[in-house]
């Protein structure tokens, strides 16, 4: 049903005297306004077919409440009269108007007419899918203003059923009903009949809202489309205001014409397609229903592809297009304007089907895009290098392997790679549009994975894991990649590199951004490059090299060398984690962390976030790393669980008591709670024995060949410049927690008697119920876009969509992509960054009270998950 | 007059700001919001909102009903954008309100802050065609990464604050609800009630909710109404005593997740991401409140469903008297579930322009009996741990716990979409020029 195209049909009251009969004679009941509607009585009941009578003295007084049914006999008799039959008293209802009578008429008509078309209940009938056999042809009021309050009603009420709306709709292209109406808007106008106007506009909505295809095709033709916006300009809703449809449709100008075309359908074609557009986002944006909306959408797209199948096939078009680019005499306008109608048709060809686009870009291609793109990335005008851009990611997005084909020719011709471009681009690009799509761009070009078909790259995915760990490398790509790091990594990475001259670490905002950027593409390349990219890091100390951003006062970039050191850490990759050792790269961040930690901000979590995926994932190398140098910071710091948990698993392991570790005890509570957690290790580890624990430690000690020494100070030195001191001196827990640690924690102020009375209270209480765990989730299920369930759908029976809702454009696929991707690498990051219970408990270095302490609050922490 | 003054000036108006002031507004809130924690702690009086779906007339009526920045304190619980047609506008007013006054703004992260919901349902699409290039969607889109995830509210009082509007002077001090129009005048009260009468399960707030959507007016002058209807969850074991500090109040846009059992556990996440597909993070953003047991499949594809015994164990650990979330479409406004301990707020009135729903937006109004804001210190580590036992709280402990903590005096103002005449025809901005 159409829901919200036009006002309810019997809103309109209409003036009327209820007659009654008794003893032969009519009795008067009054007089007072009509409406006929379905009216739900009771909820969950069918909404059955009434005539309301209210009385014109008192509102709240019914002169007459009937419902139509069967029997009733209803007739119409006059122009104003109305007679049946109430449970055996004869009624009438005598209208003052003939409009009004016409009106009731039309309804109670209509529902008896479905009741001769049917034997069952009286109600069924008014369900829409109902086939019931209504005369198809009806004839229209003459199309004249006097006219206008009957035709509305009319529509209004035959635009209420299936059969009605059939009916309508052929009975307008019949009588070509809206050339007949577009005269009467200007007459409208000039009469200055406000009335009117709202009248042809709504009548406008129903016919449009018909939803039929030749309709709304004929709405936007030439002839008809100033008149059936002009009609929309007033808009009941909005009695003050008027539209101005017509002035923004008819200004010239709007339509640019780079190179003629000649075919006049064409062109007639892209001009429609442009005023269906605004239909769509302008005059009906509010009122549009789904259907509508769909055969709104469906017409523009089956006229874009008409448009780019006539363009591409046609030779000498092509010529004309892309040899304006040769011609040096060309001016600059002409290019520019060229570039962006190459821009408009890729972002068209995004809705096509893989084949037809894949055909058009080679046309393309081979008329010369190659040159265009190059001419427009280095073009001084901004809207011209994001055209460029624009068409570069659209053709990647559709298949890399074409680009990268290409870039392989040129590698070969000894010509300046397109990589190179970007790289160039990149790093000077002001604009942050194209700054961010050159750098996906070098990400997919540069992405070994072996592509699969285009068109299953994109949904397909699931279930079918794109090999990760042993990408077969065909040869040109290995060749690229190798010419890639011998000569151009350098060149994109130099921003970074150059840091170590820097002494001072101050930049640009304009500058500044880039290290994003570029630490998006080296984790994206740490992940995809396997060695390559590993001897590049250590080539280059790249990681020092983001270490130094940590000294910089800008907390986004001191976050950035905080995302690249946990992307080192996720991969749990021997090498790198051996280099975080070596580079003593940990301190540092420890640094940031006592330096910002009574605050709780962004760049905090994000330390926090660090520390505890190494306790989670239990790096064994990291801890012992991390608790060997760093011993006392992270002491400073036990006041958090994360902090006191790699301590003490790093004092556990070396089997310096014998004592049950608390996490294993929490890990295996983890592993309840979380079915997809691996949490195997964990339990292996609480079945080891001393003597495994033992060896546990030699064999990691045996894989160091440089065993670091335990100076915490020595990042400080090496780094080249001095670690700022922390702003708060914090005393360390073996000195009393009297007055730094209050401050930062004031829960470590607890005895530990008072905290394992608060951990086990809701248990003695026994109020908290039992929360099982949750259910495991379809994970392929969530990346379905459709799936952000509006919540619209449940209420309102029509979903409207959002114009963008084809949603294939490029964004979306991008992102979905590279979520993608950081899903299957981040793992189980999101799954649970934190350790297990974060309870504040009192840490004394002495070992009996720490373990009693620590048992106390794995209890604590078993009892509360149950 | 300064630049951000001339720029809230023209948003106010409705009209875009240029591309390079949005880029500079970006990076003066990212300065500013990479300093918040995950979860904001705000202090009561602090008016909650929800959902604003990028309707930019209703947000204007919002902040005419709720009252203008800075006067009062407002926290938006995320979804500024997609969907109305001046998505824009709306978030770039609310990111220069925020930066303008910054103690007096609170913006959280809602699921369609996000690249990929936005790039579905209207965002991206309307910058596209606002400024021509998807350069201010991507400034939009990085401030998004560093909004908060949730906000906690100290010091929210018992009592109900006066109604400034009302001409009611007197202020009961057994009330617990009160629902006003958009003019302020008050249209049902609700007193404490023993809890457990209404039980969970039950339509919450459904009787104060009749009498909205029945269009009956204003309550009975003369005193508010003596019984809570069944299943108010109008609560008050402590018979509403004077001066109990309320708990806090956790606002979160979407709901709780299994992975996140204390609110210090949020305060891990690393928030500086696209939002993820699953994880606590996106939990947080994607769930709703269900009456069920335990936690549940969302139909949504994303976050889960979770059950009154979820909301109960989680308030009493984290010591929250309610959680106030956003995300669902409720035709009222506001909806309480679960004995009072969850609330749905939703502030886009007539949804998409036709759903015909009515807004709210939540009053929680300040504690002066001198108890509740010193109950927990400030935005520290160490503060929500649950089972700290500093003071007051140690007091309300000795309570039987498995009675909900007595809710604070909450003020829902319901209001409708903006009246037709204070705005043109809603409608997307037209493509200007084409090729094609």
């Amino acid at each position: 049903m159409m829901a919200q195209s036009v006002p309810h049909q019997t809103t309109d009251k209409k003036r009327v005297k209820v007659y009654e009969l008794r003893n032969n004679d009519w009795f008067d009941r009054g007089t007072g306004f009509c409406t006929a509607s379905f009216v739900q009585l009771e909820e969950g009941q069918p909404k059955e077919p009434r005539v309301v009578v209210e009385s014109e003295e008192d509102e709240e007084r019914l002169l007459l409440e009937t419902k139509i049914v069967k029997d009733d006999g209803f007739q119409k008799q006059q122009d104003t009269l109305i007679v049946w039959t109430d449970n055996g008293v004869d009624m009438a209802l005598s209208f003052q108007e003939a409009e009004g009578c016409a009106l009731i008429w039309r309804f109670i008509d209509g529902v008896q007419q479905t009741f001769q078309g049917i034997n069952g209940g009286p109600d069924d009938g008014l369900s829409d899918d109902l086939a019931i056999d209504i005369p198809t042809a009806i004839q229209l009021p003459p199309a004249e203003l006097g006219t206008l309050l009957e035709l509305e009603n009319n529509m209004r009420v035959m635009s209420s059923t299936a059969n009605g709306r059939d009916a309508l709709a052929k009975a307008i292209m019949r009588d070509d009903y809206i050339s007949k109406l577009i005269p009467l808007v200007e007459m409208a106008e000039d009469l200055e009949s406000l009335q009117d106007l709202h009248r042809l506009c709504n009548i406008m909505k129903v016919v449009l809202l018909l939803n039929d295809t030749s309709i709304i095709e004929h709405a936007v033709s030439d002839a008809c489309v100033l008149g059936v916006v002009g009609a929309l300009e007033y808009d009941p809703d909005f009695p003050s205001h008027k539209a101005n449809h017509r002035l923004w449709l008819n200004s010239q100008g709007r339509y640019k014409e780079v190179v003629r075309i000649e075919d006049e359908q064409i062109r007639r074609k892209i001009h429609q397609t442009y005023r269906l557009q605004y239909l769509k986002d302008v005059v009906l944006a509010r009122i549009l229903d789904d259907p509508t909306f769909s055969v709104l959408n469906s017409l523009i797209f089956f006229n874009q592809v008409d448009i780019v199948q006539h363009l591409q096939s046609n030779g000498g078009f092509l010529n004309d297009l892309f040899g304006i680019f040769a011609d040096p005499n060309e001016e600059q306008l002409r290019k520019k304007e060229a570039v962006l109608f190459i821009q408009q048709c890729c972002a068209i060809a995004k809705n096509l089907q893989p084949p037809a686009r894949q055909t058009l870009y080679n046309n393309f291609l081979s008329h010369g895009l190659l040159r265009v793109i190059n001419f427009g990335l280095r073009n001084i005008d901004v809207t011209v290098r994001v055209g460029a851009t624009d068409i570069l990611v659209s053709m990647i997005d559709h298949d890399p392997q074409m680009i990268r084909h290409t870039i392989y020719r040129q590698i070969q011709e000894k010509q300046p790679p397109l990589t190179d471009t970007l790289i160039d681009l990149l790093l000077v690009e002001v604009d942050l549009g194209i700054k961010s799509q050159i750098s996906d761009a070098l990400k997919v070009l540069l992405d070994p994975t072996p592509p699969g078909p285009p068109e299953a790259r994109g949904e397909f995915i699931v279930g079918q894991p794109r090999g990760r760990s042993q990408p077969t490398i065909d040869p040109q790509q290995d060749l690229f990649l190798n010419h890639f790091y011998e000569h151009s990594a350098v060149r994109l990475f130099k921003p970074l590199i150059d840091l170590e001259k820097r002494v001072e670490m101050k930049f640009s905002v304009v500058n500044d951004g880039v290290f994003g950027y570029l630490n998006d593409i080296l984790c994206f390349y740490i992940r995809q490059h396997q060695h390559r990219s590993k001897f590049f890091v250590l080539q280059h100390n790249l990681a020092q090299r983001f270490n130094q951003l940590l000294a910089c006062k800008e907390k986004h970039l001191q976050l950035v060398a905080i995302r690249f050191f946990r992307q080192l850490v996720v991969l749990q990759d021997d090498f790198y984690i051996k280099h975080i050792a070596d580079k003593q790269i940990l301190g540092p961040v420890l640094d940031v962390l006592l330096r910002t930690m009574p605050r709780d901000n962004l760049l905090c979590s994000a330390c926090l976030d660090l520390f505890a995926l190494i306790n989670k994932e239990s790096i064994k190398d990291l801890i012992k790393h991390l608790v060997e140098n760093y011993r006392e910071k992270i002491m400073a710091l036990a006041y958090m669980d994360t902090f006191r948990e790699i301590v003490n698993r790093y004092d556990n392991t070396q089997g310096y008591t014998a004592q049950v570790d608390p996490y294993f005890l929490e890990s295996e509570d983890e592993v309840g709670r979380r079915p997809n957690n691996s949490g195997s290790r964990g339990m292996m580890e609480h079945l080891a024995v001393d003597p495994a624990q033992e060896e546990y430690w030699n064999a990691s000690d045996d894989e160091d060949e440089n065993p670091v020494r335990p100076t915490p100070d020595q990042t400080a030195t090496t780094n080249g410049s001095s670690t700022p001191k922390p702003l708060v001196e914090y005393t360390s827990d073996e000195e009393g927690d009297d007055n730094g640690d209050a401050v930062m924690t004031p829960a470590a102020s607890l005895s530990s008697e008072e905290n394992s009375k608060e951990n086990q209270e809701p248990v003695s209480s026994g109020s908290a119920p039992a929360v099982g765990p949750p259910p495991e989730r379809l994970s392929e299920k969530r990346r379905r876009e459709e799936d952000e369930d509006d919540v619209m759908d449940k209420l309102v029976h029509h979903k409207r969509r959002n114009s963008s809702a084809s949603a294939s454009n490029s964004a979306g696929n991008h992102s979905a992509a590279a979520l993608r991707k950081k899903k299957s690498f981040g793992g189980s990051r999101d799954a649970s960054p934190n350790g297990p219970g974060q309870k504040k408990i009192a840490i004394s270095i002495s070992p009996s009270i720490k373990n009693s302490a620590a048992v106390k609050s794995s209890a604590g922490g078993e009892e509360d998950s149950k | 007059m300064s630049d951000l003054d001339k720029a809230i000036a023209q948003l106010r108006a409705c009209r875009p700001i240029p591309e390079a002031q949005v880029r500079e507004l970006c990076h003066k809130a990212r300065e500013l919001l990479i300093e918040e924690g995950n979860v904001v702690t705000v202090t009561a009086p602090v008016t909650i909102c929800g959902d604003i779906h990028g309707q930019f007339h209703d947000l204007m009526e919002l902040f005419r009903v709720g009252g203008d920045v800075p006067d009062t304190n407002y926290l938006f619980m995320g979804d500024f954008v997609d969907r109305g047609f001046y998505s824009l506008e709306s978030f770039l007013l609310l990111l220069c309100l925020k930066v303008r006054y910054p103690d007096r703004m609170t913006l959280i992260r809602g699921n369609h802050e996000s690249r990929q919901i936005t790039t579905v349902y209207g965002f991206y699409d309307e910058c596209l065609r606002k400024y021509g290039s998807a350069n201010v969607w991507r400034y939009c889109c990085d401030v998004f990464d560093y909004l908060a995830l949730g906000a906690i509210v100290l010091g929210a009082s018992n009592t109900m604050s006066p109604n400034p509007d009302s001409s009611e002077t007197e202020s009961d001090q057994d009330v617990e609800i009160e629902v006003c129009n958009a003019d302020g005048q008050i249209m049902t009260q609700f007193s404490r009630q023993p809890r457990g009468r209404g039980g969970r399960g039950r339509s919450p707030n459904g009787a104060a909710t009749s009498a909205i959507s029945n269009g009956i007016g204003p309550a009975v002058p003369g005193g508010p109404m003596n019984s809570g209807p069944p299943g108010s969850g109008a609560s008050g074991y402590s018979g509403g005593s004077v001066g109990n500090p309320a708990g806090a109040v956790l606002c979160v846009h979407g709901g709780l997740s299994p992975l996140i059992d204390t609110v210090d556990k949020i305060r891990l996440l690393d928030r500086k991401q696209e939002v993820p597909h699953e994880g606590a993070m996106c939990d947080l953003l994607w769930s709703d409140p269900d009456e069920i047991d335990g936690w549940g499949l969302s139909p949504r594809g994303a976050g889960f469903l979770f059950g009154a015994d979820i909301v109960r164990v989680f308030n009493h650990r984290n010591d929250l008297s309610l959680i106030a979330r956003a995300h669902q479409l409720v035709m009222e406004g506001f909806k309480e579930m679960f004995s009072a301990s969850i609330v749905t707020v939703w502030s886009a009135p007539n949804y998409c322009y036709r759903c015909g729903n009515v807004a709210a937006l939540l009053e929680l109004s300040e504690d002066d009996s001198g108890l509740g804001i010193f109950a927990r210190s400030n935005g520290d580590v160490g503060r929500s741990d649950g089972n700290g036992g500093n003071g007051p709280r140690g007091v309300l402990m000795e309570n039987d716990p498995s009675e909900p903590k007595s809710g604070p005096a909450r003020r829902y103002r319901v209001f409708q979409a903006a009246p037709q005449d204070s705005r043109g025809m809603p409608a997307k901005k037209p493509v200007a020029d084409y090729f094609l």
